[in-house]
């Protein structure tokens, strides 16, 4: 389960964030969206415990900093900066390293497989394309069997093959009882999955509800979405 | 801590087995070694003082001024972006790992120490020009390369420690750049007060720079006085200085260890800084990387067919040089080639200007600038454009040879001025700068359709200098003899002109099928 309370974050004299709270149950998904400049990836990066910030983030009860938190927690950062000399392979055993996993080695072949990189074993960093970057960034965030996964704009850059898998991955998370929050500008790309809604705009969540709840209301997200943030044409 | 050494092992592990699989690479690699054991065992064994021996005023002037512009520009890139030891794969990975913050940045600074190598083999590359001019004691070049692991582990940590505060509170930042801003004035306006009473330029960079107010003054003077030690012997400004350093590193590292420590804020900006940095280097736009891109410059695009990329690469040098086409390239190959003649001493009167042609010349291959042309070469606009590859390829290029022209004539007006040069040496000067300048532009594009991008971008500037070097060396021998038999500076430099103009040439003929399509420079 992840929490936020009361987060806000300051650079300088900009108020980026201010006061949001929110919460990702275990089993749910929850999918963060809002203009460009709405406070998002200042929210994700504090999620991931990159930023200094006043308030709480809780996963699964722990402060987000700990060591204790950061073991449960697996994130796919917006750009998927890999070590340039590092292969495939090395970035997941790394990762099995860092987070002290045990046996991971056929849970990396079926992540590898499935995202149809089990060929790339061996290239290294720098030889790989932005799209197969995205692939290893999601399968190293998958590899610790996260209770809680962070998602920023995982769609950008992949095949509809890999689309299609990370869509029936994160059903499968969620199934499996991982809170999953995702954020994204594209709403078409996960119409179907998402159980909560968090709108951003101005450093605010200005809404907060479930899918059976808006669908109760008969409107659509992306109306929600326009109505909230007085946007035109930056949601697709 | 053991998982973050796993990156490193496996790296280098990496980097080794790359090499391996191509062999061009390992022959690069091979050359590079050998030149960097020969320049090292240059530096250790051969004789001091050669040619003569420089005042230790001096020495002490230039060790202290070269540490001065380095610290300056690295704690105002480090007020500003935070520095780093950090890129964005260990943000995205070894940041969110359930690892402590200290043990991440204990292999930042194992990192930090790799890094060091690249300063050492600058530093090496230079001892034996030291050795040649001044007389260094047995152990100099030992001190020369401690003060550059002193610099390369010390300025990090100051940076870091200077932006965590300066972005803790509003006005910290700016208060920070105007105290630096200040002193760097001051010691600028005593550098001319000097120069004004002394005139003469060895003397005030001894006067100012050997200052005792800057041999301890903390961080750059202790630095310096490691390194001067090389040629004082360990004198108490050595002393001060070593202690100093070593106690501000451990002190700082021990603090930073020891402390609950919350520093990823801190270091995010300038990975993401140090990445774009690294990216601009590898496309050979690094002199023209973070400038600031002026506003509200009005100039319509004109040009049609190939010649509208010549006018678009006008536009934007107006919009990031200061003034016309003088901007950061043209300060440091004009500044470091008329400070090079300066302090050279005057023992080459009959030939006024040669010597500021030729440490131009090597500052141009040092720069390395590709012009337009790089960035011209990462799109695919200028593939598409129906024209002829060699209209493309001369106009893509010609800003280039435009901005060089402005640079030669500001710098050999200047200097022919100030050492009394006459006027047919002055132009011969400026046309051998500019087509120097096209040897360099078009081998640099010939090198890419034979080698392609390649592995390591170090080996490859590499390469592109051994080959510049080797393709210069007949003109430079054939000025050689019609300097000997003429005795005439004019036909000397004639002759290095006329050389480089075929070389330019014929260069521009074999590079013009670079965007014949894209393939070509992938």
């Amino acid at each position: 389960m992840l929490k936020v309370k009361n987060l806000s974050k300051k650079y300088e004299k900009i108020l980026a964030v201010n006061k949001v709270s929110f919460e990702i149950d275990s089993g749910e998904i929850g999918v963060l969206i809002g203009p460009n400049g709405a406070g998002k990836s200042t929210t994700i990066k504090s999620i991931a415990g990159l930023l200094r910030f006043d308030g709480e983030i809780l996963i699964d009860g722990k402060p987000n900093k700990s060591v204790e938190a950061k073991r449960i927690f697996g994130y796919v950062p917006e750009s998927p900066a890999l070590y340039e000399y590092l292969t495939v392979w090395d970035h997941l055993e790394f990762m099995a390293r860092a987070y002290k996993l045990e046996a991971w080695e056929e849970a990396a072949e079926a992540l590898l497989t499935r995202f149809e990189m089990d060929d790339k074993k061996k290239k290294i960093g720098k030889e790989l394309s932005k799209g197969m970057q995205q692939k290893v960034s999601i399968c190293c965030a998958l590899l610790i069997k996260p209770h809680v996964v962070m998602f920023d704009e995982p769609m950008i850059g992949l095949d509809p093959k890999a689309i299609k898998e990370l869509k029936e991955m994160f059903v499968e998370l969620k199934n499996s009882g991982c809170a999953i929050l995702i954020s994204t500008h594209i709403l078409d790309s996960i119409t179907d999955i998402w159980d909560k809604v968090l709108i951003m705009n101005k450093g605010e969540i200005v809404f907060n509800n479930t899918r059976d709840a808006l669908a109760a209301s008969g409107e659509s997200l992306e109306h929600i979405f326009f109505s909230k943030t007085g946007e035109e044409g930056e949601a697709q | 801590m053991r998982s973050l050494l796993f990156i490193i092992r496996r790296t280098l592990k990496n980097i080794v087995k790359g090499v391996f699989k191509k062999p061009i690479l390992l022959i690069g690699y091979l050359f590079i070694a050998f030149f960097i054991v020969s320049m090292v065992f240059a530096s250790f064994a051969m004789p001091t003082g050669l040619i003569r021996s420089g005042s230790p005023d001096l020495y002490v002037g230039i060790i202290t001024m070269v540490f001065v512009l380095m610290y300056y520009s690295t704690f105002k890139l480090g007020i500003d972006k935070g520095s780093t030891y950090f890129r964005m794969a260990d943000v995205n990975f070894a940041f969110p790992a359930p690892v402590k913050p200290n043990h991440i940045l204990l292999y930042g600074f194992i990192k930090q120490m790799g890094g060091t190598l690249f300063f050492l083999f600058i530093a090496i590359c230079q001892i034996p020009n030291l050795k040649n001019n001044f007389e260094l004691k047995p152990y100099g070049t030992w001190l020369i390369l401690f003060s550059v692991i002193i610099y390369a582990l010390s300025y990090p940590l100051i940076s870091m420690f200077l932006y965590s505060w300066a972005t803790k509170k509003t006005g910290r930042k700016k208060l920070l750049k105007r105290i630096i801003d200040i002193l760097s004035l001051v010691a600028a306006a005593l550098t001319l007060l000097d120069l004004a009473k002394t005139r003469n330029f060895i003397e005030t960079l001894g006067n100012v720079f050997g200052s005792p107010a800057i041999k301890y003054f903390p961080v750059i003077g202790w630095t310096s006085s490691i390194a001067t030690a090389s040629l004082n012997g360990f004198t108490t400004e050595f002393w001060v200085g070593a202690v100093g350093m070593l106690v501000l590193i451990v002190g700082a590292s021990i603090i930073l260890y020891r402390m609950n420590l919350d520093y990823y804020e801190d270091v995010l900006e300038g990975a993401e800084f140090f990445e774009e940095a690294v990216k601009a280097k590898r496309e050979g736009r690094n002199l023209m990387f973070n400038l600031k891109v002026k506003k509200g410059v009005k100039q319509k695009l004109s040009g049609t067919g190939p010649s509208a990329i010549f006018f678009k690469h006008l536009l934007e040098i107006r919009k990031t040089a200061l003034l016309l086409f003088f901007d950061r390239s043209s300060i440091t190959v004009i500044v470091s080639a008329l400070a090079f003649r300066l302090i050279m001493p005057h023992d080459a009167q009959e030939l006024p200007l040669s010597l500021v042609l030729y440490f131009s010349l090597y500052m141009l291959l040092l720069i390395n600038m590709q012009g337009g042309l790089s960035s011209e070469m990462d799109k695919h606009y200028i593939f598409l454009i129906p024209a002829s590859p060699h209209e493309k390829l001369f106009f893509a290029t010609l800003s280039g040879h435009t901005k060089n022209f402005f640079d030669g004539s500001l710098l050999f007006i200047l200097s022919g001025i100030l050492f009394k040069a006459p006027i047919n040496t002055i132009v011969s000067c400026i046309i051998t700068y500019v087509l120097f300048g096209a040897v360099y532009l078009y081998s640099d594009v010939v090198n890419q359709k034979l080698f392609g991008r390649i592995h390591s971008k170090g080996l490859m500037i590499f390469i592109k200098a051994m080959i510049n070097i080797l393709i210069v060396v007949p003109g430079a021998i054939g000025a050689g003899i019609v300097l000997a038999i003429t005795e005439s500076e004019f036909f000397m430099i004639c002759v290095l002109g006329g050389w480089s103009f075929v070389l330019a040439v014929t260069l521009f003929v074999f590079a013009a099928g670079i965007f014949s399509n894209i393939e070509t420079v992938s």
